[in-house]
């Protein structure tokens, strides 16, 4: 028996020990949320999100950011997803992080799903408080019933101080300021603790007295009912009795306690308030794209007509969160996350101002490593191969207008 | 020793090995059910016991109960018919909830961080103590059914009444009236759990205007009678031995 036990014991000890080596030993960190690894045409043909604002690079525990920007719903949703008729803004942090304090869409609170109209852009604005100390990727994310997780730019956010600082105050309707970090905890604890104890307790009315091996030969030599005895009936009917009291008590109690309770609130927002842009004056006519894959550059033959009183320039082509800029025409001034903008990566191969009237064909070369650390060259291997983004245009008054630009993407591998 | 002789020589020592083998058998059930009924109920319970903003009352009521009985059925099945032991409900309920909350406050709170106060388990075990004592008392697989099974259903929802009241306080936020509940799911980001998944308050029992959790846990009551039954013949034949080789015993 003892080598038996001896045996039990060392082999338990070396599963334990293997356990904790597998779980403590090799623990990477995850430093973003996969948004590389989500298909290019969902990022490219979904939710274009721009004029995005982190208000803060650096946040204490328990102070305020702001993440703000717009997002325009894209006209050529791809087929293969389902339409944002049911959606959520959220935002994509590793774990509570911060706390989501309010969201906003066309100035509307959004805490629960809201329906979108392809087409359109909305203004979001979401206020985050600091919570757990630590460099965050912070980023937009809109959530699309059937869709999935559609992922906006994220930036790198750094929160100080200490979590134990936290808190996060909340007055009821009732009267009562409490702290939700914290508020109901002792409640909980107790009353799992308490039940925990009486099932613990029945347990151990019955593993004092033998168990398995007498029981079953008991059983099997047709002595069944010498097995439960009348003390074992008392105890058991005092256990049923007991609980269903204690349960009865509890919840007499509880309602006296908190006489006022409303159920869980749900539904969906609709009439979405969107955000007007300037009137369009220009006009693209895609002629054709290409996207070279060693040099990592799109190609667009782009017919330009200008229908505006004002001269204007090509500055920006943005797709699937990533900016490509003529430093000519557009700076950044927002402190945009880098690895998601190409200052230099937008050429025009006649970027002048187009007079008012004019058509102009031009070639638009859109070219950064972008393409490959985010996985957009990806694209050629999506079975609807199609390309999507926002281009902006800057007349002499600096005025900027968004035109949309959908089409078929050839690929050239030599 | 030769293999027709016995492995123990007195009855004292004969004591000791059964005890031995009781200990033996119990941790290892314990934490076998542990493991399995966590990764099953984690399956088909999932979200509505894993956030307080889930916990309503109208799917949770419906839906946990039934999702949970399925293994408290099987086990009570092996234990009583096998050993008459009225614990297996208890049991597993017992090693459900020490999971869980290892899990939960390991993972949900160690790793995620979000607070307990947001992610607690459901309270089973009023429900399974009542299970396991009309085991004991009726000695009937029926009446444990019917009598049992609709017990399993309707005391769950005022078997966890006290843990969540006190979340379910409304509060105006920003010009909306929710709950501390809602509160919680809204201010404590949730990336990959998006608020149109939440599956609460849906249906079509208007009628019964708020007291909609009593007709709830009655009709969750009623299927957790039928997966009871069924449950509970998985475990009769799960505890039987008519697949070993009588050759080989």
């Amino acid at each position: 028996m003892k080598l038996l036990k001896d045996k039990v014991a060392k082999l338990s000890f070396v599963a334990l020990l293997a356990a904790s080596s597998a779980a403590m030993l090799y623990t990477p960190t995850a430093a973003a949320h996969g948004e590389k690894s989500q298909a290019a045409f969902m990022r490219m043909r979904t939710i274009h999100w721009f004029d995005m604002n982190w208000s803060k690079e650096e946040v204490k525990v328990n102070d305020t950011m702001t993440l703000s920007g717009k997002f325009f719903v894209f006209q050529g949703w791809p087929e293969t997803v389902d339409k944002p008729e049911v959606a959520f803004l959220n935002v994509g942090e590793p774990g509570a992080v911060f706390i989501r304090q309010g969201s906003w869409i066309g100035g509307q609170l959004v805490p629960r799903s809201v329906s979108l109209e392809l087409g359109e852009t909305y203004e979001f604005k979401v206020l985050l408080k600091a919570r757990r100390p630590g460099d965050w990727h912070v980023h937009a994310m809109m959530n699309v019933q059937g869709g999935g997780p559609i992922i906006g730019p994220g930036k790198w956010t750094t929160i100080t101080g200490s979590m134990r600082d936290f808190v996060n105050p909340v007055t009821t309707l009732t009267g009562e300021t409490l702290d939700l970090e914290t508020y109901n905890l002792e409640n909980t604890y107790f009353w799992h603790a308490l039940w925990y104890a009486l099932g613990l307790a029945w347990l151990a009315y019955w593993i004092r007295k033998p168990m398995f091996i007498p029981r079953s030969i008991a059983i099997e030599s047709g002595k069944a009912n010498t097995l439960i005895t009348a003390t074992d009936r008392k105890v058991g009917m005092a256990f049923v009795a007991g609980t269903i009291a204690i349960v009865a008590t509890a919840m007499t109690s509880t309602n006296e306690k908190y006489p006022i309770t409303t159920p869980l609130q749900a539904g969906l927002l609709r009439g979405m308030k969107p955000f007007e842009m300037p009137a369009k004056t220009v006009t693209v006519k895609v002629e054709d794209a290409t996207y070279r894959v060693p040099g990592r550059a799109m190609q667009m033959t782009l017919k330009i007509t200008n229908n505006g009183d004002s001269a204007v320039r090509l500055g920006e082509f943005n797709t699937a969160s990533v900016r490509f800029l003529d430093s000519a025409v557009l700076e950044d001034t927002t402190s945009y996350p880098d690895d998601l903008l190409a200052e230099d990566g937008l050429t025009v191969s006649d970027n002048s101002p187009l007079a008012p009237g004019q058509t102009r064909t031009v070639q638009v070369t859109a070219s950064d490593a972008a393409w490959e650390v985010y996985r957009l060259a990806d694209l050629i291997y999506d079975p609807d191969s199609r390309f999507a983004g926002l281009l902006f245009f800057f007349d002499e008054a600096g005025k900027r207008q968004m035109i949309t630009v959908d089409a078929p993407l050839i690929p050239v591998f030599i | 020793m030769s293999a027709s002789q016995s492995a123990v020589r007195s009855r004292a020592e004969a004591v000791k090995v059964s005890r031995t083998f009781d200990w033996m058998i119990l941790f290892t059930l314990f934490f076998v059910v542990l493991g399995g009924y966590h990764i099953h109920y984690m399956l088909t319970g999932g979200d509505w016991d894993f956030w307080t903003d889930w916990k309503d009352r109208r799917l949770w009521v419906t839906v946990a109960p039934i999702v949970s009985i399925t293994f408290p059925a099987a086990v009570q099945a092996c234990l009583w018919y096998r050993y008459r032991l009225p614990f297996g409900a208890v049991v597993c309920v017992l090693g459900l909830l020490l999971g869980e909350w290892v899990n939960r406050y390991l993972n949900f709170w160690g790793w995620t961080y979000f607070p307990v106060n947001f992610c607690f388990p459901s309270n089973l075990i009023p429900g399974a103590i009542v299970l396991d004592g009309i085991m004991l008392l009726g000695g009937s697989m029926t009446l444990t059914a019917v009598v049992g099974g609709l017990a399993w259903g309707l005391l769950f929802y005022p078997g966890n009444w006290p843990i969540i009241a006190p979340l379910h306080v409304p509060v105006e936020y920003n010009g909306m009236m929710m709950t501390l509940a809602d509160l919680q799911g809204y201010n404590y980001v949730r990336t990959g759990t998006p608020e149109y998944i939440r599956m609460v308050e849906k249906g079509t029992l208007r009628t019964f205007g708020k007291d909609v959790a009593p007709v709830s846990a009655f009709f969750s009551g009623f299927v957790s009678i039928i997966i009871y039954f069924l449950w509970h013949f998985f475990g009769r034949w799960f505890a039987g031995t008519s697949f070993v080789s009588s050759e080989n015993i």
